[in-house]
């Protein structure tokens, strides 16, 4: 009876595959008729005229698309409606002038802010879609300029000890499982830079996250170079040490800015065409100021040569990144040069035996470092994370701790130092970094002050764009 | 360093040995009548009290050598007012604030607490200004291992319960993690035995700041540290959910024989019984002079925790090491008056061990919403460092915990004060109480305000403008 069974069945799943094997068989042979009979006349439109690029394919394939299988365009976002979103506070924080706003309503169209102003004085077109978020307050996306989590962490390529030439952008996955989280927290640019392994990492990229295609999340490329003048390149070989490493990088710098100086010159028609070397093209970039220079620069010598020489000397816009240390001993100097201080991954200086040969700091007490700037008269003072040294997520963080050991922030300097002065040190405040007309529609909606652990985020707009709603998704952070 | 370091710790032991020599002396001795009856005495925990007073008595013909004591601290003819901004945490109950608030601290404790109009300040009183800045009491941690020297020095597993192990044989004062946990604002602790076993033994109850052991303990026996599960798995291969359960179920069992077995004796209705120093801890279970803190985490222990301990035993007992999905006893816990004290996880995080559903749930907000109304919050330290206990509470918060009514601060104080019994003496700025008071930045919750002076029995144990800050 069983055998039986099993005999039916397993004439059954023949006649099936058998089946199964014909219909494929069918379809194959109509495809490839198919196929034959469109080839010829592709290859005739090839002839007369250029073969359509993939865009316009693409665009072509979209417009034919059935009305209800096109992504549905929500308010606020490019090409949707307007939208307006209505706060109790807007913590709005420009350059200059007032930093927030009681009773708020911004209004987003296509991405971008079309107006914000307080509820009464800003009317709401009609047809704009309203969202109003009650008691919770809205601010700008934040920006880290230091983070090494944009995509796979092959990004400290040590090939020599200055390596202009790596880019980054070659690794970015622009939505990866680490910057889930970090959008859930409100951070929504970041400048993903290379390693410290060795003096120049290569080029970092600004861009946005939360977003799931390179193209809509690009902010600049290259976002900066990467130097790091101590701290880890020491490990690249044995018998190196900082005069060395100061020797290499200044050379390699003497060499790319000579190379873009050429450049120049063949372009104003004062000199021959210079022979093309991929390795200082970036120095062209940088010589223009198309792009500028961050630097892992934490111990006062190397802050002091960030100033004297990349600033200075060469000419180069460059900022204090990844600010630690005995380097708030020169922000007079710094602030008078017009380069400013972005600090972490540590924010504060603990008086510890382990450093003092090192970086010759040797404070009594424990210091907050943003304190420490802000006490020598340096107003441009922002946070970054250096993560994953610490993670993504606990940007806002860093601004807290900044308070607790003494950085003033009764004109909203916490929140300044995590939007408005990390988008004017990388130059894109243009685009972000502030709630004001024209910018990028980054919003982030939160239950009170950022830099207070006990808020957390709610939405995150992105260009307009939901990309974080905890009403519809789950929590991440 | 280590130069300055070795005579210092010459002097150390020769001091110890003084004090060692003079305890001992009795013994040798053998002819004072005091400690005679003390030996004869049944009561083990009456002798062990009588031990520390007898050392504080020892301790304090060094008295002379010290500073008078300061303005406000114990022995002190010297009256302190403190002057704030704010005072949060005030009453019985620490549910109450008071804007520019004057406290009067006397001989340790607070005196007066009230409005600066209607609160006058004694004369001849030193005044503190605190100026803008705020006052809260100290925090209280009712899960803390960094009191002793070494953690290996807490979590002996000998036996699979160990009810007769002290870790109060284990403290050291003012070791450098009770310092960092002072400047956080943590005043009080129970210190506890590891979770390697189900029962680790007796916790101690301390203040942090102080110098000497005999100041510092508020209780001893502070708790029996309970762990059924989490940890104590690891003692042998074989030994799972319900061994664990029979085997602390047994010791309950056999210690609450004994300790009702001496009960009746001391009623004269039995005969007395045989020492046994293993089982005298269940004589002050029995009592409700102490209670039992459980490493309580998984919604089947906490269940084990109401049923057997609570319900079945009769015992005094909280949730602490409150994590995981025992929220879902939460109404409960409230309806037969057992407490929670959340951490050292305040999260629920999506992971391979619990099926949270990809959401991330906060733990305390969980038991808020299930109906309990006392909850506070732990560290484990050094599992979450001592001095970031107040970040337990505004992670919390951040996870959803409603903090309207200032649930968050009562959680570090109050909460865990009364869970512990001690409630008479510390957890809220309250006449009466022991004067544990941190003047700070701001909001103490608040992860941005700075914990600058710590006062702990009216004695100033920290104060950053003094000395090197230390968190």
């Amino acid at each position: 009876m069983v055998r039986t069974t099993t005999i039916t069945w397993r004439g059954a799943r023949f006649a099936f595959q058998a089946g199964l094997l014909a219909a494929t068989a069918i379809a194959t042979f109509a495809l490839s008729r198919a196929a034959t009979a469109i080839e010829p006349a592709m290859l005739a439109a090839g002839d007369s005229k250029a073969a359509p690029s993939m865009d316009e394919l693409f665009k072509e394939a979209k417009a034919k698309l059935p009305e209800a299988t096109k992504p549905m365009i929500v308010a606020g976002e490019k090409g949707g409606p307007g939208l307006a979103i209505k706060t109790r506070k807007a913590l709005t924080v420009p350059l200059q002038g007032e930093q927030y706003i009681d009773n708020a309503v911004v209004i987003v169209k296509d991405g971008k802010i079309e107006a914000i102003g307080p509820a009464r004085t800003t009317p709401i077109p009609a047809w704009y879609e309203v969202v109003d978020v009650g008691d919770q307050w809205i601010m700008p996306g934040m920006i880290d300029l230091h983070s090494h989590v944009g995509g796979t962490f092959d990004i400290n390529e040590m090939v020599y000890l200055t390596n202009p030439g790596l880019r980054v952008s070659s690794s970015v996955i622009p939505h990866n499982d680490a910057l889930k989280t970090t959008v859930a927290s409100g951070v929504t640019t970041i400048l993903f830079i290379p390693g410290s392994g060795v003096n120049v990492g290569g080029q970092g990229i600004l861009f946005k996250i939360g977003l799931d295609h390179f193209e809509d999340a690009l902010v600049r490329d290259p976002g900066s170079m990467k130097l790091a003048q101590a701290g880890n390149p020491e490990s690249w070989t044995v018998g190196i040490g900082r005069s060395f490493m100061n020797w290499n990088t200044h050379a390699m710098f003497e060499r790319g800015m000579l190379y873009a100086q050429l450049w120049e010159n063949f372009e104003k028609g004062k000199g021959p065409r210079p022979e093309r070397n991929f390795d200082l093209d970036i120095f062209r970039a940088l010589l223009s100021k198309k792009t500028q220079i961050s630097t892992h620069t934490q111990i006062y010598q190397v802050v002091m040569t960030t100033l004297t020489m990349v600033r200075k000397e060469f000419g180069i816009d460059v900022y204090i990144d990844h600010g630690e240390m005995a380097g708030y001993k020169l922000a007079g100097f710094a602030k008078e040069l017009g380069v400013n201080a972005i600090i972490g991954p540590r924010v504060i200086e603990v008086p510890t035996r382990q450093f003092i040969n090192w970086t010759g700091s040797n404070p009594e007490a424990i210091l907050g470092i943003a304190a420490e700037y802000q006490k020598r008269g340096m107003t441009m003072i922002g946070f970054n994370t250096d993560a994953p040294v610490i993670p993504p997520e606990e940007l806002f963080l860093q601004a807290g701790m900044a308070a607790r050991y003494g950085f003033e922030y009764a004109n909203l300097e916490t929140v300044r130092g995590l939007t408005i002065v990390p988008a004017v040190t990388a130059g894109i405040a243009n685009r972000v970094g502030s709630l004001e007309v024209g910018k990028d529609a980054d919003i982030v909606v939160m239950t009170g002050d950022p830099a207070d652990a006990r808020s957390h985020v709610e939405k995150v707009l992105i260009n307009g764009k939901h990309v974080y709603d905890t009403s519809k998704d789950r929590r991440r952070f | 360093m280590t130069n300055g370091a070795r005579p210092r710790g010459v002097i150390e032991r020769a001091f110890g040995f003084v004090i060692a020599a003079s305890c001992l002396a009795p013994f040798a001795a053998a002819s004072n009548p005091e400690w005679d009856a003390l030996f004869s005495s049944p009561d083990s925990s009456a002798r062990r009290t009588a031990t520390i007073a007898d050392l504080s008595k020892v301790t304090s013909g060094a008295d002379a050598h010290r500073a008078a004591p300061p303005a406000g601290a114990k022995g002190s003819a010297r009256v302190l007012a403190i002057r704030a901004r704010k005072a949060l945490g005030v009453g019985e109950l620490g549910d109450t604030c008071i804007d520019d608030a004057i406290v009067i601290v006397r001989d340790g404790k607070i005196e007066a607490i009230g409005p600066a109009r209607t609160t006058p300040i004694p004369a001849g009183a030193e005044v503190v200004d605190c100026g803008a800045r705020w006052i809260a009491p100290g925090f209280v941690d009712l899960h803390c291992h960094i009191a002793a020297g070494s953690l290996g020095d807490i979590n002996d597993t000998v036996y699979m319960t160990n009810p007769e192990l002290h870790a109060s044989s284990t403290v050291e004062p003012n070791n450098p993690s009770l310092r960092l946990a002072v400047a956080g604002g943590v005043t009080s602790v129970l210190f506890i035995p590891g979770s390697g076993s189900n029962m680790g033994g007796q916790g101690v109850l301390l203040k942090t700041g102080l110098d000497h052991y005999e100041e510092m303990v508020i209780r001893d026996p502070g708790s029996l540290k309970l762990a059924q599960a989490g940890n104590p798995e690891r003692w042998a291969i074989g030994v799972g959910r319900s061994h664990m359960n029979w085997n602390t179920r047994n010791t309950f069992e056999r210690g609450l024989a004994y300790a009702h077995a001496w009960q009746e004796f001391e009623k004269g209705a039995g005969p007395r019984p045989e020492r046994n120093i293993q089982w005298d801890i269940f004589r002050p279970l029995l009592a409700k002079t102490t209670q039992v803190s459980t490493h309580t985490q998984r919604y089947q222990v906490v269940l084990a925790t109401l049923t057997m301990v609570k319900v079945g035993f009769g015992l005094d007992v909280y949730i602490d090491h409150g994590e995981w999905f025992g929220s879902k006893l939460a109404a409960y816990a409230q309806s037969i008056g057992v407490k929670a004290i959340v951490g050292p996880r305040e999260i629920d995080a999506p992971s391979g061990i619990l099926d949270t559903d990809g959401h991330v749930l906060g733990i305390a907000a969980s038991y808020q919403q299930n109906g309990h109304k006392s909850i506070g919050f732990n560290t484990d330290a050094p599992v979450v460092p001592e001095e970031e206990l107040p970040l337990q509470a505004a992670v919390s918060v951040r996870y959803g915990f409603d903090d309207a009514h200032m649930d968050s601060l009562r959680g570090l104080t109050i909460v865990p004060a009364q869970t512990a019994g001690i409630a008479q003496r510390v957890g809220s700025l309250a006449a009466g109480k022991d004067a544990d008071i941190l003047v700070t930045g701001g909001d103490p919750v608040d992860p941005r305000s700075s914990v600058d002076i710590v006062f702990i029995e009216g004695r100033r144990v920290y104060d950053s403008s003094r000395e090197t800050r230390r968190w």
